[in-house]
Formats: C-alpha cells, sequence, structure tokens
C-alpha cells in the first residue's frame, strides 16, 4: 500500500478532495455476489405453517445447541469433536490436516507482507506499561531484532492476551512481525493453516503454521467478537510455563526461531 | 411493457399477489445485501439480514405509505436490523460454528480482492472504524449512491439534518486516515 492510495486531483478544497476520493474509491468496491434472496425469501413467505411441528423442531435445535456448548466448554471434548490440535493457549483446528511431525529444515516460502489495515479497529489498544499493569504475568518482548513493540493491544478471550506488534519501517501500512501472549485460560482458533509442522523453541515442543488462516478476534469500541483473517503470513506457537506465545511473521521458519529464542524467559 | 412501479407493485402485493412481491424484491435485493455487507462484513449474516428485512417489510406492507419511496423504508428496516445483529449475544459460537464448515476466503475479503480494489477496501476498513451511524450516511452517500432526499428517508431526518451528519462523519473518516498516516 502507498503512503497516499487515494487519487485526487483538480485544485479543490480539502473537503471536497475527500469527497471525491470516497465516491472514485466507493464505486471500485468489489462486493460479493448477491445471493437469490427473493427466491429464499418467496419460500418462507409460503411455506406451509406447521407450527406445531417447527416448535418442537425449534425446541430440539435449541437443547442440542446448549448441548454443543456445554460439550464445548471442555477442553477434551471439544477436541475430540472438532478435530484439533492444542498447544498452550491455541488451539488449531484441522480440517484436512497435512501434520508433519519432524523438525523443520527447509526453508519456508516468504508471503506477502501484512497490511497494517487488518489491525485498525481491533479493539484494546492501549501502552506498554498499562499492559504490564493489567495482566498477572511480565511482558516479554524479542530481543531480536531489538526494538520497543509499536503497538500494543489488550484483549480478553477467556484470560488476557496480549498483542505486540512492530511495523514494517520498509512497507508503509505493512506489519514486520507481531507476537501475541495468552495468559493461562485464554483460547484462541484457529482454521485450517496450510502447513503444519512441529519445531522446538529453547528444547520445548513448538508449532510452525504457514498460509492463511482465520483467528477469533475482539475488535471495534463494543469489543464484539469476530472471526478474521488477521495475518497472511507464518506462525509460531510455543509456551513458556503457563503462558503461551503465538510469533506472527512474514519471516522463514529459522528466522522467527531466532525471534523466538531471543525472547527472555520467564520459567528457569 | 410498462414495468409496473414500486406503489403498484405493493398494492398487489397486498392484495395476495406474491409474484408482485417477488418482484419487488428482485428490485430492491442488490442494495439490501450490499449495505447489509458493508455494515456486517460478512456475506452470510448479510444475506440473512437481507432476508429478513424483506419478510418483516412484507408483514409490514399494509402500514407502508406508498406515496413515499420504497427503497430508503426497506434499507432502514436492514440497517436496524444489522445493528441489533452485531450487539446479539452469541455471535461468537454462531460464526464459530459455521467457520468450522467453510471456506475461510469467504469470511476474509481481502483475500479475493487484487491490487485495483484495495484502495476501495482500505476504504471500507477505516469507514468500518466510525461509529454505525457515521457508517452509515458514509455506505448510504458514497457506496449506494443515494440521494441526500432518499438518505434523509432512511434515517428519519431533515434533508438539511443530513448535509450536516454528513460533514461531521467525513470529518471523522479523516481523522482516522490521518491518524493511520493518509493525507488528503
Amino acid at each position: 500500500m502507498s503512503e497516499q492510495p487515494f487519487d485526487s486531483s483538480g485544485p479543490r478544497s480539502p473537503e471536497e478532495q475527500l469527497e471525491a476520493r470516497l465516491h472514485q474509491t466507493a464505486r471500485a468496491f468489489r462486493y460479493p455476489p448477491t445471493p437469490d434472496i427473493a427466491g429464499a425469501v418467496r419460500q418462507r413467505l409460503t411455506r406451509t405453517p406447521r407450527s406445531a411441528l417447527r416448535r418442537r423442531v425449534a425446541w430440539v435445535i435449541i437443547l442440542l445447541l446448549i448441548s454443543l456448548c456445554m460439550l464445548l466448554a471442555v477442553p477434551q471434548v471439544r477436541a475430540a469433536i472438532l478435530n484439533l490440535l492444542r498447544l498452550g493457549g491455541v488451539i488449531i483446528v484441522l480440517e484436512q490436516p497435512t501434520a508433519t511431525p519432524t523438525p523443520a529444515q527447509t526453508t519456508t516460502p516468504i508471503p506477502t507482507s501484512t497490511p497494517i489495515r487488518s489491525l485498525l479497529d481491533l479493539a484494546g489498544e492501549t501502552t506498554l506499561d498499562q499492559a504490564q499493569q493489567s495482566v498477572r504475568f511480565p511482558i516479554r518482548w524479542p530481543n531480536y531484532p531489538a526494538n520497543l513493540p509499536d503497538r500494543v493491544y489488550r484483549q480478553d478471550i477467556d484470560g488476557a492476551v496480549i498483542v505486540l506488534v512492530w511495523i514494517d519501517p520498509k512497507h508503509v501500512g505493512g506489519i514486520r512481525y507481531s507476537l501475541h501472549i495468552l495468559d493461562e485460560g485464554a483460547l484462541v482458533y484457529k482454521m485450517k493453516p496450510k502447513v503444519i509442522q512441529e519445531t522446538t523453541i529453547h528444547g520445548q515442543r513448538a508449532i510452525w503454521t504457514e498460509g492463511p488462516y482465520i483467528l477469533q478476534w475482539q475488535r471495534g469500541k463494543n469489543a464484539e467478537w469476530e472471526m478474521r483473517r488477521i495475518v497472511r503470513g507464518n506462525v509460531l506457537i510455543w509456551m513458556d510455563g503457563k503462558l503461551t506465545y503465538r510469533l506472527e511473521t512474514d519471516s522463514s521458519l529459522e528466522e522467527a526461531v531466532r525471534v523466538a529464542e531471543s525472547v527472555p524467559r520467564i520459567t528457569p | 411493457m410498462v414495468p409496473l412501479s414500486d406503489s403498484d407493485l405493493v398494492s398487489r402485493a397486498r392484495q395476495g399477489d406474491e409474484l408482485a412481491y417477488e418482484a419487488l424484491v428482485r428490485q430492491h435485493q442488490e442494495a439490501i445485501f450490499r449495505l447489509a455487507y458493508l455494515l456486517l462484513g460478512d456475506r452470510s449474516d448479510a444475506d440473512d439480514v437481507a432476508q429478513e428485512t424483506f419478510i418483516r417489510a412484507f408483514r409490514a406492507l399494509d402500514r407502508f405509505d406508498t406515496a413515499r419511496p420504497l427503497r430508503p423504508w426497506l434499507l432502514q428496516i436492514a440497517a436496524n436490523l444489522a445493528r441489533n445483529r452485531r450487539r446479539a449475544i452469541g455471535r461468537y459460537f454462531a460464526v464459530l460454528r459455521r467457520m468450522v464448515k467453510a471456506d475461510p476466503d469467504m469470511f476474509e475479503p481481502s483475500a479475493a480482492v487484487d491490487a485495483r480494489h484495495g484502495e476501495s477496501l482500505a476504504l471500507w476498513q477505516f469507514v468500518r472504524r466510525l461509529e454505525q451511524t457515521d457508517q452509515e450516511i458514509i455506505y448510504l452517500r458514497y457506496f449506494l449512491e443515494l440521494s441526500e432526499a432518499d438518505i434523509a428517508e432512511t434515517l428519519g431526518v431533515a434533508p438539511g439534518t443530513v448535509k450536516s451528519r454528513l460533514h461531521r462523519a467525513i470529518g471523522r473518516l479523516r481523522g482516522v486516515m490521518k491518524q493511520e498516516g493518509f493525507t488528503g
């Protein structure tokens, strides 16, 4: 993304220029194809009313959903039902697993830079100091490459989650990498990564995933839940004591391991 | 054959003409679906809201004033339904269940968007950071290209209010864009 992605021309006021940009860019918006709403509405309106049966079916569905939610509340059952791979607070849904449970020595393809707009409306932006005051564990970040994070988010996903983001100075609007620290109890879900590979960080089991995936997030001022793909790059997941770390990066596995091992350990 | 007006179709639909109502839905379904999609960011949710909009409109058809334009009334219903849906408790579980079965690309607009559409997508992301009232007026004016009069009908405000609300929404949008390093 360039620094000024919207074309503007003509000697107009800033207000008019922005309006022109809005018109221009909004016209280029690509909507999903409109479904056959008329057909669906016709079916719903002409459906034979069998209210007694419908009520009974509705109750059955409600009971099934309640049961499902109760079952999903138990981690072991949840894993069994959904075919999940779990490391710490990260659960990966394995729809078509391509797991390669061997230590990796291969070179990882470098994906495109992650656009910063993915982060624009994440809930809970804060400062490092405030984030530290809000959690019971010490917030650590990588010594390599040494820099303070550019953005800090504090979310609550059944437990505290701290998200540290480093902006890519070479690509305006891009993210170099981000580190997510999940306290005990926090759970996030990932869907369908392309590659799952085991590796180690400080001799402990770690998981490396490549390719796009979807992650559960809170967004907006009301911190609404949303499933969203936030990173196009790769993710390295490891644990330190009860904390789970997720490093999102456009780098190779080797580079990601180097960054991960530079995070000061909390447990000896 | 001269196409029937919205008003004629509404009259026929009130008398039980299902085909007339289906024609009305076809006439307006794209605009309703698009507004719902812009507000919710999910095509499946937008489909649900669009269907519900036309179901509710059908049930309230007798109360609709045929002297007024139909589309703003439908857009108003859709915007209200979208607002409620965003607030709904348990949305996370519903989405999670769906996502397990769905193709991820369906839920990530950027996946299907090439460079030519990047600008409009970036604009959408900026707009989505605004309050819903600001989002609505920007979508109606610039994305759906409604006239100020129709926007006033949709939002139930005076035309002069549309102008001032739009002005304030654009000001806040500019603030968001500047905050992220975009000039203009």
